[in-house]
């Protein structure tokens, strides 16, 4: 059986470094979870997996989201303050102002597109750091937050809505759907369009890329209004889920995401990223917290936990890459 | 060589997965189905699987004022299952602060088959969803500490403090030492938190009758600390020596406060706040603050964890509990400061 295995591997061999360069966070997930399902029967059970990808959609969103900010050698630290002022103005509208759902879900993820927007353009248009850029209009965003919720937690009563978290198309809860369209658009718009190409050659060298008639302002507006937008959507599934809008959710929800991109493979150095990796990189920090609950490890050592085995994943990660090459 | 080794463990692994899964997966409806026939044997077994399983879902395991409790509940829910009322608990959740976590945490608790969960809301209507959401599963939940919007309608009871009359004792403090009344400020909370509201109430009801004493302002401080002591600062500056009393949410709040009229030669402004925490009953013991208004956290959870036990025994168990405040003068502090 191993000798049949080798030789396939064998054959394939060049195929099989380019998967393992690529995917090779892929052995670390699968090694985690035969680790968490061998501590912890439940684990494995499948409504504890659909809760894990249910739990996970919304930092998926936001993650999809930074690794495209990263691989243009930027950063989107927006993101959680974007959940609260989408969170906030569906309040308003739905449960205040009395307007119907669709209309103001449209309304809230155009407004977070349009932060998306502005950070974009702040940031290619004017040559600003990302960082510096997305730390003020954070700030800027959270306080409008706050504006429009004068600072109070406005419940949504309204079953329709709390539905969009809950409801269950063929058993599959609609967060996992979201979830799937998303990462399919994603990987087409990364590594299929135009696009992906000119956010690949940005990242990797901004001066090629102008030189070959890349509109750097056009691509780096378009990936933060991406961005922007995925924040809206896990804007709008984060209240759905909670019920209830609040100007102070969402705080340190980027750490999760950068996390999540780098284990995925994404490179602070720009130019290099896939959207299977950091799907990966997702499940991982979802599977860390799940994981850890249910074995039932010491809350005050989740945290240690969780650096350590993002260090030690990405760790791990290099060595085979460097190995395979 | 290597390479080849780590295919081959990729491989192992990938069939150990699917091999576990289906048989996971199999077992547990087995599980099911033959759980559902039988009647349980065992009392207070709410979902009839003959154990007994408790969930615990805190607010935080940082606030100084959290942290006593979760090792409250540690140590009981370690000794219950140790001398076999409980079978297994989840060991303390970490709730950090947000709903949405609380929400996943409480899938977990539904995933490990509780009969009881314990949570600790963070926010009264957003965390409702994850008292719900354990209701929904059939489980029993006792809120601890503060109300979510729907505990009166599903929980299985809810044990905390009174905060309105925490609220009262804070401005009896007040009241009581500062004889010729003045100018106060108010330091709130987060706020939409209940104990926050219920806490504002509880200082309205004393100080709206009460003509020799005049509010300046309600300042939101988010719970805070430094955010305390700059409205301190910012109260003296602005009304110097008719300022006469800080009033707080909670009692970091509150230390910061005086911490800061002290510095600045004011140790007359009085200061109070409501938790008991480590720092304040110091201030207290060292004279550096007058009193401090003690929310009994583990008092709280033992409450709600009495209940379980009565519930397992099989007896009847109240609806809601209060547990009182006492308040912490250099008298008493000794009995509270460890």
């Amino acid at each position: 059986m191993a000798k049949e295995k080798e030789k396939i591997l064998g054959m394939d061999g060049d195929k099989f470094r380019m998967f393992m360069g690529k995917y090779g966070i892929g052995v670390i997930l699968v090694l985690m979870m035969v680790f968490i399902s061998f501590m912890e029967p439940s684990f494995r059970s499948a409504s504890n997996m659909i809760n894990v990808a249910t739990q996970v959609s919304i930092n998926a969103m936001i993650a999809y989201g930074m690794c495209l900010a990263i691989t243009t050698e930027g950063i989107d630290l927006s993101v959680g303050a974007q959940l609260a002022l989408v969170s906030c103005i569906l309040g308003q509208l739905i449960s205040n102002k009395g307007w119907s759902i669709p209309l103001a879900i449209l309304a809230a993820v155009l407004v977070s597109t349009l932060w998306g927007v502005i950070n974009g353009l702040l940031i290619s248009k004017f040559n600003m750091f990302p960082f510096v850029v997305t730390l003020s209009t954070q700030l800027i965003i959270r306080g409008l937050a706050q504006l429009i919720s004068g600072g109070q937690a406005i419940p949504i009563t309204d079953a329709a809505f709390k539905r969009i978290y809950s409801t269950k198309i063929a058993a599959v809860p609609f967060p996992i759907l979201v979830l799937i369209l998303v990462t399919v658009l994603m990987y087409l718009l990364l590594h299929w369009t135009k696009l992906g190409r000119y956010i690949f050659a940005v990242g990797d060298n901004m001066n090629a890329a102008i030189a070959s008639g890349v509109s750097v302002i056009k691509t780096k507006t378009a990936v933060y209004a991406i961005s922007g937008f995925l924040a809206g959507i896990a804007g709008v599934i984060f209240t759905a889920k909670t019920a209830s809008a609040q100007s102070n959710i969402g705080i340190g929800y980027e750490t999760d995401a950068v996390a999540a991109c780098v284990l995925g493979g994404t490179s602070f150095a720009g130019g290099v990223a896939t959207i299977p990796g950091v799907l990966m990189g997702i499940f991982i920090i979802g599977f860390i917290y799940n994981g850890m609950n249910l074995i039932g490890i010491d809350s005050y050592y989740q945290s240690m936990t969780k650096g350590a085995v993002i260090i030690g994943a990405v760790l791990l990660d290099m060595v085979m890459n460097k190995k395979t090459n | 060589m290597k390479r080849k080794m780590l295919s081959v463990l990729l491989c192992a692994a990938l069939v150990v997965v699917m091999a576990t899964g289906c048989g996971g997966s199999d077992k547990k409806e087995e599980g099911g189905k033959s759980s559902k026939g039988e009647t349980s044997e065992v009392v207070g077994d709410v979902n009839g699987d003959g154990k007994i399983m408790c969930g615990y879902i805190s607010k935080n395991i940082v606030d100084p004022f959290h942290a006593p409790i979760n090792d409250y509940a540690k140590k009981t829910f370690d000794a219950l299952k140790k001398d076999g009322t409980i079978d297994d608990w989840t060991g303390i959740l970490d709730g950090e602060t947000d709903a949405n976590k609380q929400i996943d945490r409480a899938d977990e608790c539904i995933a490990k088959n509780c009969d009881y969960v314990i949570i600790l809301p963070a926010e009264a209507s957003s965390s409702d969803a994850a008292v719900t959401k354990l209701t929904d599963a059939g489980i029993k939940v006792i809120v601890v500490n503060s109300k979510t919007d729907s505990t009166d309608d599903v929980a299985m009871a809810y044990v905390g403090p009174d905060d309105v009359k925490a609220g009262e004792m804070l401005a009896q403090w007040v009241i009581d030492n500062v004889s010729d009344g003045g100018k106060y400020a108010h330091c709130q909370g987060v706020i939409g938190n209940s104990a926050q509201i219920q806490r504002g109430e509880g200082i309205e009801n004393l100080m709206k009758d009460n003509d020799k004493f005049e509010s300046v302002g309600d300042f939101p401080c988010e719970w805070q600390a430094d955010k305390a002591a700059n409205v301190a600062t910012d109260m003296m500056n602005q009304y110097g020596d008719d300022l006469k009393a800080i009033i707080c949410d909670n009692d970091d709040m509150s230390s910061a406060a005086q911490k800061a009229c002290n510095d600045a030669g004011r140790s007359d402004i009085v200061c109070v706040g409501v938790d008991g925490n480590e720092n304040p009953l110091q201030m207290v013991k060292d004279g550096e603050m007058g009193a401090t208004v003690l929310q009994d956290g583990p008092a709280q959870v033992e409450g709600a964890i009495d209940l379980i036990k009565k519930a397992l025994k099989g007896e009847e168990t109240e609806k809601e509990v209060m547990i009182p405040f006492v308040l912490i003068t250099k008298d008493n502090v000794d009995e509270y400061l460890k």
